[in-house]
């Protein structure tokens, strides 16, 4: 999915997008919900207060588990 | 002030960088080149500081010209509800900067004034005194303050990264 596409999806400027991506700007729980819902995935799974640990951190970390 | 094009409703897309190159353009060239233009007359055949002075307030017209229909300046004037939260957050907090800047100007021009006033029989500053001197001084505070929330946000925005 493109930026643009995500931001005709949730009715914003495909720019804010790129500014969500890079954390420049935190979003209200009504926007972040509206994101979460085009992936339909819980909304912690898209937000966190930490950054995410990369791919190859998680698959090496269930491999070890 | 914001025109809008048919061809792009959004505002012309235009690099922070160049925007920010355009409203220093517009900034210095405004004045300085009223001041060529309205200086004293020299009484030369050809008033070349007129002439350049001229330029100078047309090229500045040229860069308002341009941003006018920049996305900027449309995050800047557009209604609220055509900007989504990101852009009316970056409005509002640009709008209380150009406020802050704006009356702090006014404020420092009406203490010039009144200390020329106070100080006119000892120094001989300057003042508006002919239609022309205020003409200029007019539009040049009808242009700050119809660009300077736009200025702001070229100054706050990142350039666009790629898809």
């Amino acid at each position: 999915m493109s930026r643009k596409d995500l931001a005709e999806a949730i009715g914003v400027n495909p720019q804010t997008i790129g500014y969500l991506e890079r954390g420049d700007y935190a979003p209200s729980v009504e926007l972040a919900l509206k994101i979460a819902g085009v992936f339909s995935a819980p909304v912690e799974m898209v937000f966190s207060l930490k950054p995410f640990a990369s791919l190859a951190q998680t698959i090496r970390k269930t491999g070890e588990d | 002030m914001y025109v809008r094009s048919r061809r792009r409703p959004m505002g012309s897309a235009m690099s922070p960088a160049l925007a920010r190159t355009l409203f220093v353009a517009l900034y210095a060239l405004y004045p300085m080149g009223c001041i060529l233009q309205l200086g004293p007359d020299t009484g030369d055949e050809l008033p070349i500081a007129s002439i350049t002075g001229l330029l100078m307030v047309a090229l500045a017209m040229l860069a308002f010209a341009v941003l006018a229909g920049s996305s900027f300046q449309r995050q800047a004037q557009e209604p609220d509800a055509k900007l989504d939260e990101r852009e009316l957050a970056q409005r509002n907090r640009a709008t209380y900067r150009a406020f802050s800047v704006f009356a702090s100007l006014v404020a420092l021009g009406l203490l010039y004034m009144n200390l020329r006033l106070d100080f006119a029989d000892r120094f001989d500053l300057w003042a508006p005194v002919t239609p022309e001197h205020w003409n200029a001084l007019f539009w040049g505070v009808i242009i700050l303050s119809l660009t300077l929330p736009a200025a702001f946000l070229a100054w706050e925005q990142e350039p666009p990264s790629e898809d």
